[in-house]
């Protein structure tokens, strides 16, 4: 924790770690508000490496902050997007490995020390994304199985089983829809992400979003996945998008490209 | 970038959108992933407890019978 002014606990800062890249024009930062308003957002040298960093006041950036800050979706939404735009910005100059959001050290010196320890492991992650992109791959189906699915029996009275049978008959045919949607579903899911999975260098499943998440009842989200795409076959990966959304009929989003934040940290 | 098509973000260049990314892509993408580091304040926000009762805050406020969504480890 550095003071710039002795006596003046309000200057206390500590030093927040946006990214780690190689060699980055300090010039790409200029104008980036970051999480800290009125303290540059700038680099670091870290040997051979670059961070990406901000002083920020440390008595805003402690852990009982971050439970209120974190509790709050607007501050929330304010600081990753903080975040991101800073990643983003780095990003466009070259390889960069984002790191997570809230990566603070006391200081230069100690955010130095640190991450100048995992150099390898930066300098590793840098050559793995090199000249790739991140994309952001979501499936959804409707949410809802038709009431009278064509592979349900018929759903009226037999050889004297009366009502109640045909209502048993109808309840276990809607849960064979519901069976059959669900695989069908999962089918699909598998099918678009072993077809990108192809064209891609690394993939990663993250989890699906629910539907308390989406706020969306009409639609299931079956798969959220992140390719790691070389700039070169990005055409490619918008072309085999839209050829499953025709063949499975699946809405599939497709968001990118995005700085490689789902492929930085496995070394 | 031509020949792409429209993406959730609309702005020009590579990997240029802070702008309209939707909320929940990333915050998958910036407190799940990433480089893990040991930090000195904060430590890797996904493994602590305090992101995860934070998220489900987060969404209480959108949906008040909402269960945590990353309440199991979050992202793999």
């Amino acid at each position: 924790m550095t003071r710039e002014q002795p006596g003046a606990p309000e200057t206390a800062t500590a030093t927040y770690v946006y990214a780690v890249c190689r060699r980055l024009d300090p010039a790409a930062l200029s104008g980036l508000a970051g999480l800290a308003a009125g303290f540059p957002v700038r680099t670091l040298p870290l040997g051979p490496l670059t961070a990406v960093v901000q002083h920020v006041p440390a008595d805003g950036f402690t852990e009982d902050a971050w439970q209120q800050r974190l509790a709050d979706r607007a501050e929330l939404e304010r600081c990753a997007r903080a975040h991101h735009e800073v990643v983003t910005a780095a990003a466009a100059c070259g390889p960069t490995v984002p790191l997570a959001l809230a990566t603070l050290y006391r200081g230069d010196e100690r955010a130095q020390q640190a991450l100048g320890a995992d150099r390898d492991r930066f300098a590793a992650a840098l050559a793995r994304i090199e000249g790739h992109a991140e994309w952001g791959v979501k499936v959804s189906l409707p949410a809802t199985v038709s009431e009278a699915p064509q592979s349900a029996p018929p759903a009226r009275p037999r050889d004297g089983g009366g009502a109640g049978r045909a209502y048993l008959e109808r309840k276990r045919g809607l849960h064979q829809a519901r069976e059959q949607h669900h695989d069908r579903a999962l089918r699909t899911a598998e099918d678009i992400d072993a077809a990108l999975s192809r064209l891609a260098t690394a993939t990663r499943r993250l989890r699906p979003h629910t539907q308390e998440m989406t706020g969306e009842r009409h639609r299931l989200q079956v798969l959220n996945a992140a390719y790691l795409v070389t700039t070169v076959r990005e055409k490619e990966l918008l072309d085999a998008v839209e050829l499953l959304r025709r063949r499975t009929g699946a809405e599939v989003e497709v968001s990118g490209p995005w700085a490689p934040y789902s492929f930085a940290g496995e070394v | 970038m031509s020949g792409h098509e429209p993406v959730p973000w609309d702005t020009p260049g590579p990997l240029a959108g802070p702008i309209g990314v939707p909320l929940v892509d990333l915050l998958d993408r910036v407190l799940s992933t990433g480089v893990v580091v040991s930090g000195d304040l904060v430590i890797a926000i996904a493994e602590v407890p305090l992101v995860r009762l934070s998220l489900h805050a987060l969404l209480s406020s959108v949906n008040e019978r909402v269960p945590a969504p990353w309440s199991d480890g979050g992202p793999l």
